[in-house]
């Protein structure tokens, strides 16, 4: 659970992040700081089309900069498993416009 | 582990970093600092669109403008060899050791040092993963 106001509580476990363009990046949060930059592990883009199902792309090792981040949630591993991904069908988002 | 631990740690590695703008820079890390300022050696550049590209012997790119970075998978084990050399140091040299006994302190300390514990068996293997989560 994300217990208190810091991410120390989700190190460690999967999580996901909505980045300032609109890219949804599923991974192992591995470490994070003031900023919130991010360290994410085994980390995969999913990327979402009205015409076609969700394709998971394989990013690895990643440092995302606090500045391009807009949301950090914990994933929910048994709910995320009972999702066919293939049959998922969604707007991609627009990027934050500043 | 700290992002700019690990960004440290990737010296010497091929990275791909990401701008704001959406060029991607493909190099060689030489060096960083704590703006996440980096230097880069034997660097592609690729536009936006990925149909323009330029090569470069080194360039130096500002933090601010950095999107992403992605590194090799290997260098998050190296972070955490460097992490054990300073751990091995002898227990009570350090300053901090002698207040345990407080409240809120001890039970948080705990569970973070399980976490890392964890990690380090379970990175190749992928059960440590589920390990961390009650049901």
């Amino acid at each position: 659970m994300l217990g208190g106001p810091g991410l120390e509580s989700v190190v460690d476990q999967i999580i996901s992040v909505i980045t300032n363009d609109g890219r949804n990046i599923v991974g192992v949060l591995k470490g994070f700081d003031q900023a919130t930059n991010i360290i994410l592990d085994e980390s995969h883009e999913r990327v979402y089309s009205t015409k076609e199902g969700v394709q998971q792309l394989v990013l690895g090792l990643y440092i995302i900069r606090g500045d391009n981040i807009s949301i950090i949630g914990e994933l929910d591993e048994e709910l995320d498993a009972s999702l066919d991904l293939a049959e998922v069908r969604a707007h991609p988002l627009r990027p934050v416009i500043h | 582990m700290l992002p700019l631990s690990l960004l440290k740690t990737a010296q010497g590695h091929p990275m791909l970093v990401e701008l704001k703008n959406g060029e991607t820079y493909n190099g060689h890390l030489v060096n960083c600092d704590t703006w996440m300022n980096i230097h880069l050696r034997e660097v592609i550049c690729t536009s936006k669109d990925g149909d323009r590209f330029w090569r470069m012997p080194e360039c130096y790119i500002r933090g601010n403008t950095i999107k992403y970075l992605r590194v090799p998978d290997e260098v998050i084990d190296k972070v955490q060899e460097d992490k054990n050399r300073s751990d091995r140091r002898p227990p009570g040299v350090g300053r901090g050791r002698g207040r345990g006994g407080g409240h809120g302190h001890g039970p948080d300390d705990a569970s973070g040092r399980g976490g890392r514990g964890g990690r380090g068996g379970g990175r190749t293997g992928g059960p440590a993963r589920g390990g961390g989560r009650g049901r």
